[in-house]
Formats: C-alpha cells, sequence, structure tokens
C-alpha cells in the first residue's frame, strides 16, 4: 500500500488506480459500482484498496450492516425450523437465512439434526442475493463438515464486521498476522480455548472456564472499539493474564 | 468555524451522528438494510423512514413535514434500488435549538440543514450505498435585503426571509425550501451564494482554501470523510 486513495461518495476512481489484467477484465468489490461504459464510481467513503494479482478493486470501510456474500463463513442463531430449513438469523431485523436440514454431514432424511431455536450454527453461505433469501449450508461440497456445524456450549461475542474480517485474515508465510490483530495468537500460547468467528461479526469463544472465555471475549470487543494496535493488544492480553 | 460533528456516538446503530450548528444539534442513527413492513415494501427499491423527535414534547404536523422533505432528498442521494425490498430507517432527534422566539416557519427552514447534514453523515457512516455526496447550507435575507449565510440566532430573527438549499457534488439541487417576503431575483442570487457554500464544504485542493485564511471555506465535509474512511483503515498502515 504505497499511498492511500481515499473516496467520498460518487467520486471515481482515478484509471492510473486500475490494475492492469492481462484479460483486460476488473474485478469490483464492495463499495463500487460500474457505470457503464468505463466509469466506477464510490458509494460509500472509504480508502481504496487495489490487489494487481488479482485485478481487484474494493473500498474498505468500516461500519454498517454486515451484507452476505457468497462463501463467507458466519455464525448464524436459530430462530425457528420449518419442514426442511432451519430459519436463521445472521443479523438482527433482517429476512432469515435458509439453512437446509440435509446441508449437514452425514444427515439423512432419518437423521437429521435436532437443532432448538436459539441454537447458533457454523456455516458458509452459498447464496445471496438482493431478490431471493440468503441460504446457508454446514457442508462441503466433498461432504465433510470441515468444522461447521452447530456450535455447542462457549459463549457469543459482538465485533463489528470489519473486525472479523481482520480476525479471519490469518497469517502470512512468516507469521506475522495480516489482519494485525494477534490477541488470539498471543492468548493461545498460554490457555488452550476453541474459538470460530463468523463474518457478519460474531466470535464464538469456548474454554474450559467461563472467566477465560469471558476474558477473551472482552479483549476482542474492546480491540475492536477502541482501536487497538498491535502493542497496545501485546500489552493488554499480558495484563489480562496476569490478573487472572 | 465549521459544524461540530461526532461519528458514531451510538454503538448499537448501524450508523450514526451527531451534528451540532450554531443553531441546532442533530442526533441521526441510521439502521438499514433490515426487513420492511409489508405495507410499506417497494419491489425494486429500498423505503426510507425518517423519524424527527423535536428537542421537548411529542412532534407533531411540522415534524411530519420535515420527515417528509428530509426523506425527500435522501432518497435522491441514496442508492435506493440497490437493496430492494428493504427499510433504511433513519431516527433524528434534535438537541439543541435557537432559544430566541423565532417565526416557526423559519424554525423549521433553519433546521433543515442541520438534519440532512446529520442524516446524512449517519448514513455514509452506516455504510449504505450512495450516489453523491451532499451538503445543504441555510441562508438569511435581512430586512435591508443583505443576504447572510449560516445566519445566528439573532440575524435569523431579524429576517425578512430564509432559504434552505441543497446540493450534491455535481452542483445539483436537491432540496429548496424557503420561508418569508422575497422575490425570485432575491432566490435567485441567495440559490447563488447557497450553491457556493455547499460546493465549498467539498472541494478538492485544501491547500488553497488554507491559503487563504478564511476559516469559513475549509471543505469540512470532505475532511471529515476523509478522516473517517483513514481511521477504518488505519491498521493497515502498522503492518
Amino acid at each position: 500500500m504505497a499511498t492511500m486513495t481515499t473516496l467520498l461518495p460518487g467520486e471515481d476512481v482515478p484509471s492510473s488506480q486500475f490494475p492492469k489484467s492481462k484479460k483486460g477484465t476488473l474485478t469490483l468489490g464492495p463499495g463500487l459500482r460500474h457505470v457503464p461504459p468505463s466509469t466506477i464510481l464510490a458509494t460509500t467513503a472509504g480508502s481504496l484498496q487495489v490487489d494487481h494479482k488479482k485485478s481487484a478493486l474494493w473500498l474498505e470501510f468500516e461500519n454498517g450492516r454486515y451484507q452476505p456474500a457468497v462463501g463467507d463463513l458466519v455464525i448464524a442463531q436459530v430462530h425457528h425450523t420449518g419442514s426442511d430449513h432451519f430459519f436463521c438469523s445472521l443479523t438482527p431485523h433482517t429476512p432469515h437465512a435458509l439453512l437446509g436440514q440435509l446441508a449437514f454431514e452425514g444427515a439423512s432424511k432419518k437423521t437429521r439434526p435436532n437443532l432448538k431455536s436459539g441454537d447458533i450454527v457454523y456455516g458458509r453461505i452459498t447464496k445471496a442475493s438482493k431478490w431471493e433469501d440468503t441460504e446457508l449450508e454446514c457442508i462441503n461440497p466433498s461432504g465433510k463438515a470441515d468444522g461447521m456445524g452447530q456450535l455447542k456450549e462457549g459463549m457469543l461475542f459482538h465485533v463489528s464486521h470489519a473486525f472479523a474480517r481482520r480476525l479471519m485474515m490469518g497469517t502470512d508465510k512468516s507469521g506475522h498476522s495480516k489482519g494485525a490483530v494477534v490477541i488470539l495468537e498471543e492468548m493461545g500460547e498460554k490457555i488452550r480455548f476453541e474459538v470460530a468467528v463468523g463474518r457478519n461479526g460474531k466470535v464464538w469463544i469456548n474454554s474450559s472456564s467461563v472467566k477465560e472465555t469471558v476474558m477473551i471475549g472482552r479483549l476482542l470487543t474492546t480491540a475492536d472499539e477502541e482501536h487497538w494496535d498491535v502493542e497496545q493488544q501485546k500489552k493488554a492480553v499480558k495484563k489480562a493474564l496476569q490478573d487472572a | 468555524m465549521g459544524p461540530e460533528i461526532i461519528h458514531h456516538p451510538l454503538v448499537r446503530a448501524d450508523g450514526s451522528a451527531t451534528y451540532s450548528s450554531s443553531l441546532f444539534s442533530v442526533t441521526a442513527a441510521v439502521n438499514g438494510p433490515i426487513e420492511v413492513q409489508r405495507r410499506d415494501e417497494l419491489p425494486e427499491e429500498a423505503a426510507i423512514e425518517v423519524n424527527i423527535r423535536p428537542s421537548s414534547g411529542v412532534g407533531g404536523p411540522r415534524e411530519r413535514w420535515l420527515e417528509s422533505v428530509v426523506s425527500g432528498v435522501l432518497r435522491s442521494v441514496l442508492l435506493v434500488h440497490m437493496n430492494p425490498r428493504t427499510l433504511i430507517q433513519i431516527t433524528l432527534q434534535v438537541t439543541k435549538e435557537p432559544s430566541l422566539k423565532l417565526r416557526r416557519s423559519v424554525k423549521d427552514i433553519a433546521a433543515l440543514p442541520s438534519l440532512l447534514h446529520a442524516s446524512f453523515l449517519a448514513v455514509a457512516d452506516g455504510g449504505l450505498p450512495l450516489a453523491t455526496t451532499m451538503s445543504a447550507s441555510l441562508v438569511a435575507v435581512a430586512e435591508t435585503g443583505e443576504t447572510v449565510l449560516e445566519p445566528s440566532e439573532k440575524e435569523l430573527a431579524k429576517s425578512r426571509s430564509a432559504h434552505a438549499f441543497s446540493f450534491n457534488t455535481h452542483g445539483d439541487l436537491l432540496l429548496d425550501e424557503s420561508a418569508g417576503e422575497f422575490d425570485s431575483q432575491m432566490w435567485e442570487s441567495v440559490c447563488q451564494l447557497a450553491a457556493k457554500a455547499c460546493a465549498d464544504t467539498v472541494q478538492r485542493g485544501e491547500d488553497e482554501a488554507m491559503g487563504n485564511g478564511a476559516a469559513e471555506k475549509l471543505p469540512w465535509l470532505r475532511l471529515e470523510l476523509e478522516d473517517r474512511a483513514r481511521e477504518g483503515s488505519a491498521w493497515r498502515e502498522t503492518t
């Protein structure tokens, strides 16, 4: 990221910023819209990010509601059960997302998963369109659960969707966190816990004691709210471990 | 001096902003896109619901009128077709009003720019798809025929007419509401003044404005939005 371009709603992306692709195609991400023939306008205030390898452009912004996109891993809460679907909520006050009762590992018509309202599932979005209901599944194309499915016990914490995205970025080859969040790594060296991050701004944590679970969750939510940098995160983790 | 702005004061809302000018303070909260009631549902676009709460008491016909004006402007700013069959809900709470006794019609006009700025900043904060950036301004015409941009309470109380205008970045007129006595010639000169003022809040090339030493000419809206955008991706620089 050499120089960061910030755009206001309705401003066009300068053509000098377009990535040069061999195929001559561009991929547009969130926050941008294409007005034929060749204008790309920002739809919100954000900083322009360019990926030259994938010839992709997108705007990064912090706040707002999570908008479902195909392939996103999310944490959904079952609201009620239908005849062949679970109706799950991804974000408050939005239409329910559908989770097929057979979209689980090893599920058949006779052995359906028994989810009650209020249960939490980790799943992947398979359909997201503005005209239809969002659909989820807890199974890979290969038929394996791959970590998806019901999340039992543990606690759910709410963070902003931008922070959840950073948590999910993983680490690069040298082991540095790409999203500049090190709380989970630092904690993982001292405490054993399970974690699942949903792109819709939800983090599920489970450990041997409630105290530890709450400690990790609180660290994550305050890191999000107060925009901690890596040093602050490390300090806070150290302090939390001492106080525990 | 530009107005005072607090970004994201409400944690639970999708987007929120507090806007304080010398006359009014308004806190705006935006939720959306959310599920819409069947009777308000629009098949091709998002419904916009604006709720205005006065600083004291419950809203009446005046608030309903202001709501309809604000939602009309926001409809042309938001890209409503991006989220069909949804609702974008905007709640505006007025927290400060002029203390001087003003004519009610003038007061309503004077409130419009603050209400619009607060709701625009909240909508931008909520990351909702927007077609353009907009800005609004208030102009009063004194008894002597002198035009005053962003008048103070006293100037407003003594004014012959008050005008609220809103323009987008391309200079298109989004809102024109006036109260009092004026002729078309006066309106035109007031409109030009307001267009210039609105363009100034989002103009590029801040160094130039700084060089003039005119504090009023600072493109505060652009600076505020750019600051927010930079804050959102500040973590990138540390890696």
